[in-house]
């Protein structure tokens, strides 16, 4: 049975710890609310945007590098996103496991993969490893603006659009991890690029070759141009939703986190108080047993 | 036209947040080789804009003017969207008829 004040300062620094997790737990639980604005506010612009390619789609085949790339570039960009703080579980030992998993098959199946990584968590991780990285961000997992989304979109369309022989990219996979609910997380990989559109069956359109036909769209100033700056932004946008739903993974994780540290720092508290009061009683039935039998012999000996 | 009516709807949505919707009569975007101005029941379009001012004129006249960024509108079935990057009202700036400062 360990001494008294040893058991005391254990307990005393894991109440301070138990503080500590409950306020990461109330900040987390602060932060769902923000996330979930963020992602609400960013919503309509995704819809439009999609709406946009959706119309596109069912006007022309687009044959733009975005939707289909020519070539047999073995290059393929990965992009993981990770937290920057830890305190959120198993959040980002989930993804770089994911990560590691998709480089393997990727391997495998006779690409040559790159990686991006996103949150500070995975770029030490993979920094202390002394893996190669093409590029990495950091800050703001918690709260990605569209100026993230923006800098990470910008540097992965210019590695996708660089023509293979100058160390362009042919595919990109984003691994993530979905907000299914509070409790349920779910490590995804999305290949994001070249994107797939899927037709609108409803809106089959005649014969593109007949040009004789009035457009029922009118592109301004062209359509190329048109695609030239929807699709981007398409992609951009796309790549900010999976920013906002790894965001709201990574908060709720860390809630649930720190929900389970503060009930383990409580359990802990029992435990170590039963602990101390259990050898506090001992050392006082020792004194007694001492001072009883010392009385005892002094009785004797007058006897 | 069905569509033709003396209004219709209109929806400004920007990267990070909705900027404004609802009702007007004619709306004035900085289309790419100036400026377009839309009524209601025009053809389907899709066009790319540039940066400028864009002007809302409600159906009771009031005017809402909005600063934009690059981005495209859409015009399909009497409803207007506009999709910047960023957009925000500009405000107290008065705006004479033409909507050109």
């Amino acid at each position: 049975m360990g001494s008294q004040l040893a058991l005391k300062g254990r307990i005393a620094s894991t109440g301070s710890l138990e503080k500590i997790f409950n306020a990461q737990e109330m900040i987390a639980a602060s932060h769902i609310a923000q996330a979930r604005e963020v992602a609400l506010n960013a919503k309509p612009y995704t819809d439009a945007i999609f709406d946009a390619v959706q119309t596109l789609v069912s006007h022309s085949h687009i044959s733009h590098p975005i939707v289909k790339k020519e070539g047999d570039n073995p290059r393929v960009a990965v992009l993981a996103l990770t937290a920057d703080r830890g305190m959120a579980g198993a959040y980002t030992s989930s993804i770089i496991r994911e990560t590691e998993d998709l480089l393997a098959r990727l391997d495998e199946a006779g690409k040559e993969p790159e990686l991006f990584v996103y949150g500070r968590r995975g770029v030490s991780y993979y920094k202390y490893r002394n893996r190669p990285l093409a590029q990495t961000w950091e800050g703001d997992t918690e709260r990605p603006g569209v100026e993230v989304a923006d800098a990470i979109s910008r540097a992965l369309l210019d590695a996708y659009m660089l023509p293979a022989d100058q160390g362009g990219v042919s595919e990109l996979y984003i691994v993530y991890t979905e907000f299914i609910n509070m409790v349920v997380q779910k490590v995804r990989v999305l290949r994001m690029l070249p994107v797939e559109i899927i037709e609108d069956k409803d809106a089959q359109r005649p014969d593109p070759t007949a040009t004789t036909a009035m457009p029922l769209y009118a592109f301004e100033p062209s359509l190329d141009e048109v695609l030239d700056a929807v699709l981007p932004k398409y992609v951009r946008s796309r790549i900010h939703e999976c920013l906002l739903e790894a965001a709201a993974s990574e908060v709720a994780c860390r809630q649930n986190a720190m929900h389970t540290a503060t009930e383990n720092a409580r359990e802990l508290i029992n435990d170590l108080t039963r602990k101390l009061n259990a050898s506090r009683q001992a050392s006082i039935t020792q004194e007694l047993t001492e001072i009883i039998g010392s009385a005892d012999a002094l009785n004797k000996k007058e006897e | 036209m069905i569509m033709a009516g003396a209004t219709m709807d209109v929806n400004i949505v920007s990267a990070d947040h909705p900027v404004w919707s609802g009702v007007a009569k004619s709306v004035l975007v900085p289309a790419y080789a100036g400026g377009m101005g839309i009524l209601p029941g025009h053809e389907p379009v899709l066009s790319v804009i540039q940066e400028g001012p864009l002007v809302v004129t409600e159906p009771d006249g009031a005017k809402h003017s909005f600063e934009v960024t690059d981005g495209f509108i859409s015009f399909d079935s009497n409803k207007l969207t506009v999709v910047v990057e960023h957009g925000r009202t500009m405000a107290n700036q008065p705006i004479d008829e033409t909507g050109i400062q």
